[in-house]
């Protein structure tokens, strides 16, 4: 197991490395540089080129960068000029990351409960209604489910703040909306586990040796059941976490989604960089849980065999 | 209750000629499937939604007296109306007509970045899954490498190589569409190639290709139906979000996704702008979702013959 | 039992996933509204995030009107009123090429220092440093040597700026520029800098509310979370005049948001989003914000391109029903436009807009015409049919873009019969294809740094970085040269008027409309001034009444 981790995190230093230059030659293909003014005239253009060393050959900026990352130094947004990218991380990721979280435990337990449900009830009214909503959750676009959710308890029926980010009142609304698409989906992908699991030999045997069926939901069929859902979460965790643009741009949450999405339609290249950077580690981490989950959440499965 | 007694039972004797006869008519697995398909109801009403809106995305437009990018400007945001089956939208644009002109563009790309997508992610993730050691290890290092590139910059490259359209979005969905579907498929691999039947299998010298096919197939199928259900929305979306920051489909096409965000913005105004379109949405995602249960169900090898 | 310990979870659950997650993180303190608390509070939002709080480097109109607030420049520049800042008085040399301002020895930096003539010269030198990269240096080229030490060419001591003594600065100018009061007054790249505390905190200068010195009427004392927070300047040499207790400016980047929150109190101030602008009729006020909404033509011949052929080009801009255009494409909101330079500018007496009689294409459009120089434009290139013509529109990936460019489409292919594609990229795409002059027709559009109508003629200078349209008239450069010398204002508008008209006529481009801003206002909020110059909402002397 030990050894198994260990080859794991070499990979994983591999996998930024690899990350970090192609991302780094990738944005510098993108059309367009990261001074976006109309108004800009060649000689100031000219003055910001070298200023940020984009008169230096490509590879010496690499290596310039590679050097600063070394020393836990993003470098400075080129549109945020003044503000490093570490700062704008550090101010931005406790929004997401919180906004995320209770997104998560709330799309993660009910989605179950839903999945579970649905299985259980398999075919009756009770699974039709779970379908129904699982289906609203996957088909209704985020930015048309954060503005109903907006229009509707914000406005209409002034139950909640409309939004930003000013106390644990305000995160209900961007937190739930958040939480549909992964809800419905885990709901979903837990019914079918449920089903493939509950035609396994082992549950007919706890069956037919009168285990009551509660006992049996929950002492074998959901433990076996809930694998591939832990499959799913590991991309959904780092994405959640590391914050939505639409969501956050609905409900004005100071979050890391925007900057996330537009660095790259910005061409802020040190932003993209150590966003991409901040994702992928946080990426690489989560799936390693999951895989390691594997092991111990089913015994039979022995990681890094054959 | 009634009692029983001996005048209610016929004795029918023994019928010699049918005692050795299949009682289970011999159906191939496809047979079997479509089969039971057919039986079970809400599945069939959601294939019959699905073949509905297909049609109708094919011929609604041909036989309209608008045209998808015809403007109106007396009829701007007008309301549900004979004239207009499904009102306007801002621009007086017909809804109707934009409804199945979208439907032509999104059901296309859902469809066929989901199947591609399926088809690489399950391949490739069968093959990680099965073989594991190595492999597994390199090209799970990829997935995540792919995960980590932010897919923008995937789809604003490609877009720049190949132009604007469908073709191109397809392919930069496709990029990076594979990986959800290659984890998923190579966990449960992971899983299933544990259990006794493939062990089993392996013990008798069944050959590894032969196992792929005949045991861990059929036994992750129902899954990856369920997941290609969730992948159809999801491509969908995918295109609704590059639509949502201007990189989708280039006018005068639209899709589904450009419609709604087109109508968002007049929801508190003109909801008919938004929820129309994401009716049509609801009901495709609900149709392909029964579909997907009643499919997994039906190739599910653990209820063959079964009702 | 089962259903009742299943809807025990789910209700557990759903607790938990409310209350579930790590600690709150710290934001600024909301307080209540004004009403309440007795304090007056103003706030407002923005949809653009602002950039940076360096007055030097500042670049858009969200980072002008925080420095409007917390800087104080040789005069401020109030909706187009100029009244004394720093300086107290100031006088002009005849030829209009000196300026000596006499700096009020009150005006104190937020530490109560006093605010010297060299903090100006650090400043305005600073700005046209080349290792100083500002990307607004260019505004500095007015002043004596300014594109020479910007090019690095000269140093920036030779600039033409001097501290006679601690309160008498003296500037020198490249021409004589009738609008410089009125431009240092708006744009905060000329506001002073204390050169200790910028040295002190070298790039992180700026980088926050504490990094950071103040010599304007407000002092920030929170810039983060996409929020800032100002209170006023206890130094501000003019306190007295200052009466708000405090200000908000909030980051949100959804204008229904905005809305929305406007209508449940939690802003004052909200501009109204297109769709919603009929809904709010009668409640709302509205202001121009100098922009215009242009296409440009690709007017170099080289490209082979039918947009280079001028009859082509009229018949685009005949074809094309300003106000049909205006309803569909922006909801009717702004004001359809036939002209290149922004109507509300000061003219000589007046608007530039009511002394203008140019003569431009009709508003409605006019068919025929277009059709007759279509017919022209066809002989020339060699074509038998308008639709054997197909020209690309260029244009961002925003909202109104789209709708922009798809009600042309519309128009252009109906009327003339043409073939017009639609290539939606990313704004830094467009700007990047508008300056190397790969496009044929391109989203476009100008706003103005100061209020002249020179920053929007220029765009179609031959030797200017700004003409995207790559558009070449001898007699209007020549008309634009004159201008730069012209001492009487009169004159000089003429001037000016005459080579817009040389412009329209030669269809160098295709004007769309003004951009009229749409927006509510709490009504006990009283003295916000609005500008179409670098800074549009003007909250500085705002009251809470």
């Amino acid at each position: 197991m030990r050894k198994y981790i260990l080859k794991r995190v070499i990979a994983a230093v591999l996998t930024m490395w690899v990350l970090i230059t192609a991302v780094f030659f990738l944005i510098r293909l993108m059309p367009g540089d990261p001074f976006q003014n109309p108004k800009m005239t060649a000689e100031v253009r000219a003055n910001l080129e070298s200023y940020y060393g984009f008169d230096k050959p490509l590879i010496v900026q690499y290596g310039t960068y590679m050097k600063n990352l070394f020393q836990g130094d993003l470098g400075y947004s080129m549109k945020f000029t003044n503000k490093t990218v570490n700062t704008i991380i550090g101010e931005t990721f406790p929004f997401s990351a919180d906004l995320g979280i209770r997104a998560l435990v709330l799309a993660l337990s009910m989605g179950l409960v839903l999945g579970i449900i649905s299985a259980r009830n398999r075919g009756n009214k009770l699974d039709f209604v779970c379908v129904i909503i699982a289906v609203l959750g996957t088909s209704i676009p985020d930015f048309i489910m954060g503005a109903i959710l907006q229009y509707g308890f914000g406005i209409k029926w002034g139950l909640l703040p409309v939004a930003q980010y000013n106390g644990i009142k305000y995160t209900i609304l961007p937190a739930c909306a958040l939480a549909f698409y992964t809800l419905a989906s885990v709901s979903r992908i837990m019914r079918a586990s449920m089903l493939e699991v509950s035609q396994q030999d082992y549950i007919k045997t706890a069956r037919s040796k009168g285990v009551s069926e509660l006992r049996i939901t929950c002492k074998h069929q959901i433990r076996n059941a809930i694998m591939p859902v832990m499959t799913v979460m590991g991309p959904t965790v780092a994405s959640v976490l590391t914050g939505t643009f639409v969501i956050e741009a609905i409900f004005a949450i100071p979050g890391m989604g925007k900057y996330y999405v537009e660095s790259v339609s910005n061409n802020d290249y040190s932003m993209v960089l150590g966003m991409t950077i901040f994702y992928g580690v946080f990426l690489i981490l989560c799936n390693l849980v999951v895989d390691i989950l594997y092991g111990v959440a089913d015994p039979r499965v022995r990681i890094g065999e054959r | 209750m009634a009692e029983l007694n001996k005048e209610a039972f016929i004795i029918r004797g023994k019928d010699t000629t049918r005692m050795e006869n299949i009682s289970r008519p011999s159906l191939s697995f496809w047979q079997d499937a479509w089969r039971r398909l057919r039986k079970n109801r809400s599945a069939f009403i959601g294939l019959c939604i699905v073949v509905l809106y297909a049609l109708l995305a094919i011929f609604a437009p041909m036989f309209s007296q608008y045209t998808q990018s015809q403007m109106d400007i007396n009829a701007r945001s007008a309301f549900i109306s004979s004239a207009h089956w499904l009102g306007t939208d801002s621009t007086g644009r017909d809804l109707w007509v934009r409804i199945w002109m979208g439907a032509r563009v999104s059901l296309s790309i859902g469809l066929i970045a989901a199947v591609v997508n399926m088809c690489v992610g399950a391949v490739i993730g069968g093959l990680c899954g099965y073989y594991g050691g190595k492999l597994d290890m390199i090209v799970m290092r990829i997935v995540d490498l792919l995960y980590g590139i932010p897919s923008l910059i995937i789809t604003i490259l490609v877009m720049m190589v190949l132009g604007k359209g469908i073709t191109p979005l397809i392919v930069a969905m496709c990029v990076v569409g594979w990986i959800g579907t290659c984890r998923f498929v190579r966990g449960e691999v992971y899983r299933i190639k544990e259990q006794d039947f493939v062990l089993a299998a392996r013990v008798l010298g069944v050959p590894d290709f032969k196992i792929i096919i005949k045991h861990m197939i059929p036994n992750i199928l129902g899954m990856l139906v369920t997941n290609l259900c969730m992948a159809i929305p999801g491509a969908i979306f995918q295109e609704a979000f590059l639509s949502y920051i201007g990189l989708g489909i280039t006018p005068p096409d639209c899709s589904w996704g450009v419609i709604c965000k087109e109508g968002i913005q007049y929801l508190r105004y003109s909801p008919h702008q938004v929820l129309i379109p994401a009716f049509f949405v609801c009901t495709t995602m609900l149709a392909l979702n029964l579909l997907g249960n009643g499919l997994r169900d039906a190739v599910d090898p653990r209820l063959r013959g079964t009702e | 039992m089962k259903k009742r310990v299943l809807a025990a979870l789910l209700a557990a659950t759903m607790a938990i996933g409310m209350l579930a997650g790590c600690s709150t993180p710290k934001t600024n303190k909301q307080e209540d509204s004004s009403s309440e608390s007795g304090e007056k509070v103003f706030r407002y939002s923005s949809r653009t995030e602002p950039t940076t709080l360096d007055p030097s480097k500042t670049n858009c109109i969200p980072d002008c009107e925080i420095q409007h607030a917390i800087t104080e420049g040789l005069v401020r520049n109030t909706g187009g009123e100029v009244t004394p800042g720093v300086a107290s008085d100031w006088t002009v040399s005849d030829d209009g090429l000196v300026y000596t301002f006499n700096l009020n020895p009150d005006a104190k930096w937020s530490d109560g220092e006093q605010i010297k003539a060299g903090d100006f010269v650090y400043s305005w030198q600073r700005l046209l440093d080349p290792d100083t990269a500002a990307p607004y240096a260019f505004i500095g080229e007015y002043i004596k040597n300014g594109l020479a030490v910007e090019t690095g060419k000269m140093e920036p001591s030779e600039l033409g700026v001097a501290a006679v003594d601690d309160v008498t600065f003296e500037v020198t100018l490249e021409h004589p520029t009738a609008y410089f009061l009125s431009m240092i007054g708006a744009q905060p790249q000329f506001a002073p800098l204390r050169q200790d505390i910028v040295e002190k905190y070298g790039a992180e200068f700026a980088a926050d509310a504490e990094k950071n010195i103040y010599s304007g009427p407000y002092v920030l004392t929170s810039a983060k979370n996409q929020k800032w927070i100002f209170e006023p300047n206890e130094n501000y040499w003019d306190k007295d005049s200052i009466k708000l207790d405090r200000a908000e400016l909030s980051y949100v980047q959804n204008q229904e948001t905005a809305l929305a929150m406007y209508e449940s109190g939690d802003l004052d101030y909200s501009e109204i989003p297109s769709a919603a602008v009929p809904t709010y009729e009668g409640k709302d006020n509205t202001f121009r914000n100098g922009n215009v909404d242009y296409y440009y033509f690709n007017c170099d011949e080289s490209t082979g391109s039918p947009i280079a052929n001028k009859n082509f080009r009229l018949a685009l801009n005949y074809a094309l029903d300003r106000n049909s255009f205006n309803t569909l494409a922006n909801n009717g909101v702004h004001v359809p436009s036939n002209a290149l330079v922004f109507s509300g500018l000061s003219g000589a007496n007046s608007t530039y807009g009511e002394e203008s009689n140019l003569e431009s294409y009709p508003l409605d459009g006019d068919k025929d015409k277009a059709k007759e120089y279509l017919a022209t434009a066809l002989t020339e290139l060699g074509k038998s049919n308008a639709s054997d013509i197909t020209v690309t529109i260029t244009t961002t990936d925003a909202d109104s873009a789209k709708k922009q460019a798809e009600v042309c489409q519309e128009m252009w292919s109906d009327v003339l019969g043409i073939n017009v594609e639609i290539n939606q990229v990313t704004y830094a795409e467009t700007l990047k294809r508008q300056q190397s002059g790969d496009y044929e027709i391109a989203w476009g559009g100008w706003g103005s740094d100061y209020d002249d109508p020179y920053s929007y003629l220029e765009l179609f200078k031959s030797d200017s970085s700004y003409n995207y349209s790559r558009f070449k008239n001898d007699k209007v450069d020549e008309l634009l040269a004159a201008s730069q010398t012209e001492t009487d204002a009169a004159a000089r508008m003429d001037l000016l008027h005459e080579a817009e008209q040389i412009i329209i006529d030669e269809a160098a481009f295709l004007p769309q409309a003004e951009r009229d801003v749409h927006y509510l206002l709490d009504e006990d909020v009283k003295n916000v001034k609005f500008f179409y110059c670098s800074v549009n909402i003007d909250w500085v002397y705002a009251d809470i009444q």
